[in-house]
Parts: C-alpha cells; sequence; structure tokens
C-alpha cells in the first residue's frame, strides 16, 4: 500500500505536462510502479510496529471522564521497563531523559504506582502493560462499591445500607478501571513482541554503572487520541452541532440489545398492562468489562450466571409444553448492567412507560442468577431487599419455594439487614416494591477475585479438559464446573416451575443438562467458533466480541444492522421449536395460517452437519424470543445529565497503534536542523551574490551567442 | 498597479475608495491603503492632493490600529476561555478541536 502511494504522488507532482521531459519521467514512473517492485522503505527500518496491543479508552457520563487519552500525533517515551515500586523514581524523577515509557509487569499494575505515574504526568509518556497467561492472586480494577449511585438504596431508601455502608461487595477494587490519566496505557501479551521490546532496553537503554545510558535511546510510541472530551452533555451537544464544516461524532452513547424469552409467548405489538397476566421474571446479566478495551469475558462475573439461565430455559422446556403452569415465565437477559444498569433500567423504563409487552403490575415476583460459580458442596445463598421485606409477604412465599427445592445445595439466607447485591432487581425495585431474590455463591463480599477484570476468564472457573482431546471432544466434555452449573440450573429451574405455579407431582422431573451446559461454557470462554454454536447461528460468520457491550459505531462506519448475538440464538435454540418451514417461508411467516410473526420469532439456524453428507441440515426455529434496545432511558429522554439513568458513553478514535524505534537526543535533532537551515541560507546568498555579478563572473570574452530561449 | 503612471487627481480617488471601503468592516482595504500609499503621502515632495492623501493614510491608519487592538482582544479571550464557556463557547466555535477541552 505504501508503493502505490508513493507512486501515486510521484505521478501527480509530474503533472499532466505535454514536454517530452515529462513524458518519459511519467513513463519510468509507471513501469516502476507496475512492475511490482517490493520497496524497501526506509519507515520499515525505522519502525517496528507492535501488533497484539489493547489500549484503555475514554469513556464519559454525565459529570466526568474516565481512562486513558494520547495526544493526536502520539506520545513518545524512553522505554522503561519497572523492577519495583521504588524504581519508580528514574521515570518519575532521576531519570535524564524524560518523558518515560514504563513498561510494567501485571504484578506492578497496581494502584499507587499508576497513582503516582498520574500525578507527574509531564514525565510519563505512557504505560504498557505486560498481561501473563497465569493470574495474580487477586486483581479488580472496579470500584468496591460496583453502581452505588444507580441502585436502590439511596438517601431516601434504606440510607443506612446505601454507598456499601454495611457490606463492602466488592473488597479487592482498585478503582483503576474509574480513574482518569491522560497519557494512553496500552497491555501487551508476553509474546515475542513484548520480549523483542525488553531486548531492545537492555541493548540500549540500561543505565551501566549508575551513569546515564547514551543516545540513541530505545523508545515507544503510542496513539490512542479519543475524539471525546469533559463528559457526556459536552460529547452529545457536538454530536448535534451541525453547522459547523465538518460535522464529527465524537461519541457514543453505550448500549446493545437486551434478549428476553417466556414460556407462553406474547403478542409484540400489543404493550402495556395486561389483564390477569402475572408473571415470574427470572433474569441473568450478559455483559462485563475490563481495565482495557474489549478483552473481557467475565467468566465468574456474568457467564456462569446467564448460562446458569439458559441452562434452566432449556429443561423448562418440557414440562411446560405438558403442563403449562399458572403464570407465565419471562427470562431476561440484560446487557449493560456494569455501566449503571443500562439494560434494565430501560426494560424498567419501558414497563413504565407502556413500551413493552408487560407492565409492572404484571410482574408476581423476580428471581435474578448472580455470579453463581460454586463448587459442589458450598452453599448458594438467596440475597433480599430488607426494606421491601418487612413490608411484603409474597416475599416469603418465594424464599419458600426456594427454599423447598432444595437439591445439592445448601441453601442459605444472609443476615436479614443485609442490602442487595448489586443487581438488576435493584432497578426493578427502584420502580415499585417487587419480591424478588438474587441468587449468589457469595455471602456478602465477592468472591469472585477477578471482578470486572481480564482475568476473569475459563482458568477462574476451574474449566479445565485434560490434554489429550480435540477441539470437537473438549466441546462435548462435560467438566466439573459444567456439572456444578446444572446442578444451580436445575435448583432454578424447579424454583421457577413451582414459582409460576406448576404441577407440584412434575417438579422432580425438571433437570438440566449437562451436556448443553459445557458447550456453553465452551463456547463462551474457550473458543466460539466451534460446531455446536455454527450449528445454532444463521451464517458461519464473524462471531461477535462477548462481555464488552457490542458498540456499533466506533471508526469511521456504523453497522447499520448489528447481528443478533449468539444469546439471542441460543434461547431461541433452547426454547424454541423446530418447525418443517422453509427457509422463504421463515423469512415471511405470516402467509402461513398458524403462524405469525408477531407472536413468534422465526429464525432459520445452520443446523449440524449430518455424518454422510457436506450439506448443513438447516431448518427454520420457532421461538418466543425477542431483541428489545438496551440503550439507557437518559439517551431517549435527551437528558444527558440524568442523575437516575445511565449517562455513559465511550469516546471515538480514529486509529490506534503501537511502536517502538531508537530515538536520537535532542541535541542531535537541533544540530541537523540548525545545519540544515544554515545550508539553506549559504544557498540562497551564495545564488544571490552570482545572480547580481553575472556579468562578471560570467565574462564577455566569449561571443555573445545568439541564444533564443 | 504602478503609482508612477497616475495622474495625482486619480490617486486621491483611488485612496478615497480605498478609505470609504474600509467602513464597510473591512480593516484589510485601510491596510493596503496604508501600505501603498505610505511613499505617496509622506516621502514624496509635496503636491497639490498630498495633504487629503495624507489625512486619508493617516485615518486609515488610525482604524487599522483599532480593528487589530479589537481583533486581538477578542481572540486572545476566545482561545483563552473557550472551554470554560462549554455550550456557548461550543455555538461560538467554527470547527471544534477533538479531544481537548
Amino acid at each position: 500500500m505504501k508503493s502505490h502511494a508513493m507512486c501515486s504522488n510521484m505521478v501527480r507532482c509530474l503533472g499532466d505536462g505535454n514536454t517530452s521531459l515529462q513524458k518519459l519521467a511519467t513513463s519510468i514512473v509507471f513501469f516502476f510502479c507496475l512492475s511490482d517492485v517490493s520497496c524497501n522503505s526506509v519507515e520499515q527500518k525505522i519502525y517496528v510496529e507492535l501488533n497484539n496491543t489493547v489500549p484503555c479508552v475514554r469513556l464519559l457520563n454525565a459529570t466526568h471522564q474516565i481512562g486513558c487519552q494520547s495526544s493526536i500525533s502520539g506520545d513518545t517515551g524512553v522505554i522503561h521497563v519497572l523492577e519495583s515500586e521504588a524504581d519508580l523514581e528514574w521515570p518519575l524523577s532521576k531519570g535524564p531523559n524524560p518523558p518515560y515509557m514504563v513498561l510494567l509487569e501485571s504484578s506492578l499494575f497496581t494502584r499507587s504506582i499508576m497513582m503516582k505515574m498520574k500525578n507527574e504526568s509531564n514525565r510519563v509518556a505512557g504505560v504498557a502493560v505486560v498481561v501473563p497467561n497465569t493470574s495474580p492472586p487477586e486483581f479488580s480494577p472496579h470500584t468496591t462499591c460496583p453502581n452505588e449511585n444507580t441502585g436502590v438504596y439511596s438517601d431516601n431508601y434504606g440510607p443506612n445500607l446505601a454507598h456499601c455502608n454495611t457490606t463492602v461487595w466488592n473488597p479487592r477494587g482498585n478503582g483503576l478501571s474509574y480513574e482518569e490519566f491522560d497519557f494512553p496505557v496500552f497491555s501487551l501479551k508476553e509474546d515475542n513482541e513484548t520480549e523483542f521490546i525488553k531486548q531492545c532496553y537492555l541493548d540500549h537503554n540500561r543505565a551501566v554503572n549508575g551513569s546515564a545510558p547514551q543516545y540513541p535511546l530505545c523508545a515507544m510510541q503510542l496513539f490512542s487520541h479519543m475524539h471525546a472530551v469533559t463528559n457526556t452533555p459536552t460529547c452529545m451537544r457536538r454530536n448535534d452541532i451541525n453547522f459547523s464544516i465538518n460535522p464529527e461524532m465524537v461519541c457514543d452513547p453505550l448500549g446493545d440489545y437486551n434478549v428476553w424469552g417466556s414460556i407462553r409467548p406474547y403478542n409484540d405489538t400489543v404493550f402495556g398492562h395486561k389483564e390477569n397476566e402475572s408473571v415470574v421474571i427470572a433474569a441473568a446479566r450478559l455483559d462485563s468489562r475490563a481495565f482495557f478495551w474489549e478483552v473481557s469475558t467475565g467468566a465468574e462475573g456474568s457467564v456462569s450466571g446467564f448460562v446458569t439461565l439458559l441452562a434452566a430455559a432449556q429443561a423448562l422446556r418440557e414440562v411446560t409444553h405438558e403442563a403449562p403452569p399458572t403464570r407465565n415465565i419471562l427470562f431476561a437477559f440484560f446487557q449493560g448492567e456494569t455501566f449503571d444498569y443500562i439494560g434494565s433500567s430501560r426494560m424498567v423504563y419501558d414497563m413504565e412507560n407502556g413500551k413493552f409487552v408487560i407492565d409492572l403490575d404484571n410482574i408476581h415476583s423476580v428471581l435474578e442468577i448472580g455470579q453463581v460459580a460454586v463448587h459442589s458442596g458450598t452453599n448458594l445463598f438467596l440475597h433480599s431487599d430488607p426494606v421491601s421485606r418487612r413490608n411484603n409477604t409474597v416475599n416469603d412465599e418465594v424464599r419458600e419455594e426456594l427454599f423447598s427445592s432444595f437439591f445439592v445445595f445448601l441453601l442459605v439466607e444472609p443476615n436479614v439487614s443485609q442490602p442487595l447485591p448489586p443487581s438488576s432487581l435493584q432497578r426493578f425495585l427502584r420502580a415499585q416494591p417487587i419480591p424478588g431474590i438474587v441468587l449468589a455463591d457469595h455471602e456478602s463480599a465477592f468472591n469472585n477475585r477477578y471482578y470486572e477484570s481480564f482475568y476473569d476468564n475459563a482458568a477462574n472457573l476451574n474449566l479445565t479438559y485434560p490434554s489429550d482431546l480435540s477441539p470437537e471432544e473438549q466441546l462435548e466434555f462435560v467438566t466439573d464446573t459444567a456439572k456444578s452449573l446444572t446442578d444451580v440450573a436445575t435448583v432454578v429451574a424447579r424454583a421457577l416451575y413451582k414459582q409460576a405455579g406448576g404441577n407440584e407431582s412434575l417438579v422432580n422431573n425438571i433437570k438440566a443438562d449437562p451436556k448443553i451446559v459445557t458447550q456453553m461454557l465452551y463456547g463462551f470462554l474457550v473458543s466460539s467458533n466451534n460446531s455446536w454454536f455454527q450449528a445454532c447461528h444463521k451464517h458461519t460468520g464473524r462471531y461477535g466480541v462477548l462481555g464488552y457491550l457490542g458498540l456499533h459505531c466506533f471508526v469511521f462506519f456504523c453497522l447499520l444492522e448489528p447481528s443478533p448475538p449468539e444469546y439471542y440464538y441460543l434461547l431461541a435454540n433452547l426454547t424454541g421449536a423446530a418447525t418443517n418451514l422453509t427457509q422463504s417461508q421463515c423469512q415471511k411467516p405470516d402467509e402461513l395460517p398458524n403462524e405469525s410473526r408477531q407472536m413468534y420469532s422465526y429464525l432459520w439456524v445452520q443446523g449440524i452437519v449430518p455424518p454422510n453428507s457436506t450439506e448443513r441440515d438447516s431448518f427454520c426455529v420457532r421461538a418466543s424470543v425477542r431483541l428489545t434496545k438496551a440503550v439507557s432511558p437518559a439517551f431517549e429522554l435527551g437528558e444527558y445529565a440524568s442523575k437516575d439513568y445511565s449517562t455513559w458513553t465511550e469516546s471515538r478514535w480514529k486509529f490506534i497503534k503501537a511502536r517502538i524505534f531508537l530515538v536520537a537526543s535532542r541535541d542531535l535533532e537541533m544540530l541537523t536542523l540548525g545545519v540544515g537551515v544554515a545550508v539553506l541560507f549559504t544557498s540562497l546568498l551564495v545564488t544571490y551574490f552570482i545572480s547580481t555579478k553575472a556579468d562578471v563572473l560570467f565574462s564577455s570574452t566569449r561571443e555573445p551567442a545568439s541564444a533564443a530561449y | 498597479m504602478n503609482l508612477e503612471r497616475l495622474p495625482n487627481e486619480e490617486k486621491l480617488t483611488l485612496c478615497r475608495k480605498y478609505y470609504l471601503g474600509g467602513f464597510a468592516f473591512l480593516p484589510f482595504l485601510w491596510l493596503v491603503n496604508v501600505v501603498w500609499f505610505f511613499k505617496e503621502a509622506f516621502v514624496k515632495p509635496t503636491y497639490t492632493e498630498q495633504l487629503q492623501i495624507k489625512t486619508y493614510v493617516k485615518r486609515s491608519g488610525l482604524g487599522l490600529l483599532l480593528w487589530v487592538a479589537v481583533l486581538t482582544t477578542w481572540i486572545t479571550i476566545f482561545q483563552h476561555f473557550r472551554a470554560e464557556w462549554g455550550e456557548v463557547g461550543d455555538y461560538l466555535s467554527f470547527t471544534i478541536p477533538l479531544g481537548i477541552p
């Protein structure tokens, strides 16, 4: 691509002249360009591009900006590999060649070191963190009290429970994700590139016996210039200004889609309160985050919860077809709960304003699956809200149902005065006192040592496979984690069935399928490009990045129609029914007498490849599963400074890259520039003198030639 | 345009046109007036129209200085305080820089 640019520039420079010389030059350039010469570009000799880097980006809310920012032409700094916290004084005060680019091992990526560097940020050009394959003992960059301002507990509602006064939910949290840094912070993997960087440092930048290292020094340049600044109202206002010559979007609201499904279908065009309809809501959250952009997997934080709920939904499919319960069960998967409950606040808002198929008054109770990564033999805890419990007898019934669904786990109630952990149920309670339970594996503080961090991965759930299995065999292998999550799913399914008023005698037949659970765990935590996900999906295309909110607008383009995520297809496959419709009928089911797009969603899925053929066995799935928008109500209402709803936005950027190269000293640079300027002026002077004395220098001993121009 | 070859009356009309034109919020016309007619007004030996030309040049110079002062003050204030003015600053701006307040 470089040589093409060079060639086109050269052609343009030559102009479209008609003289023979220009024609000759143009043809030479064309010949050169067409003959595919691999240009030995000078740039490649200077810079080494770093490819496996992940930046930290800027996020904004109603009042603050968090994250990292670089300058528009990148931040360059001399590399310094930090050995210990005491070594910080070299880049911060002692080192003679500021600014420095500090390379940290993950054990040094702590709050105290980052805060010290933040305070001296004129000597720190940026930070690169090397992320190892093995996790440290604990690390959580989230705050100690997640979502403390948008939950239900406030000065009006349980004031002694607000702001984690009684229980600190995430005690290991160091809050780094919510700090603002004005230098870029990138993460590097522990691979050949990082070794190359460290080698470059050892060769050039080491101080030998206390004397300063000599130029040229090894430097790194990080580009992650973010467009948005200050806070959400400012950046949304700048998005909307339309009289400037180049209107540019600077930020996008965080948001994606919630997925919900129900046992009995609802007409998707009839919104608002439904008479005599009582619904049990089973909720889980889908998303998670990390300090760096888009690398979160949220194994214990969110995957454990929603995989359990998906398995419970599948377990209930048969029994609810045979003996439908009196109340409907609605499975809701909320997206964006990390950022002040985007998904659940949107659903509650829609329910309050008659834009959802049911109303808040239709809700009988809520059962939420929180972090449930138990190991068999340990307890599950039922959290409920103490303030609403005082006035509510339905809550006791709900708890009774759950207690009597005793299976393998000991279901325990924590201290009666303990508040609810951060959960979507809190947003429902903000609107109306609804009885609800949050199921979790922690009694008070989280057991998760890597809450909202990039280490919350398969290893955190102890998801291990025997080493001799192929990927297909690993997909089918039932791990211990899968077994324990299956047990939780069975408990949940039975409790939901009883809560919905189902036939008591059939309860013990409800069992979740461990094979499905292990396939889901493999797909979400190890590799999403597996045969089961492909069979459930509509095309064998790209699988979206899980965990982080699906931001569809960044860099230059917005994906016009986001592809529905895995969980949508999974929920449809697990709760829906296969039909005999052809592909064209599947796209237009309203033409058939018994099918209606208002009641169901019709999805064409790939299906599995039967053993004796190469064609996939595709079919049409009919399921009462829907996607609803999960963008914060603050953006619908235009209240960008709202205190009640989430106002998180993510900045846009043009490009993000990193590279290393050798830098010369400032003196050498100035000297080169000075010599160049001196040469320029000298040549100007010489030319001036020659032109004024031309008649003397080129003297008239020659015949005046009849020169014609 | 070479002023040498113009008769003096035409020089005067030219200078007057530029002087009057500058009142239409066009300080560059005054700048051109000052630079162009400076030699005519102050350096050349006296002729009849030179007094008028001199007054025009002087007044153009004054107007120019006034404009420079006003614009410099406004530009300094705007560049310094645009970020703090928030909404007003954004609506007054033609292009808003990215990534800085």
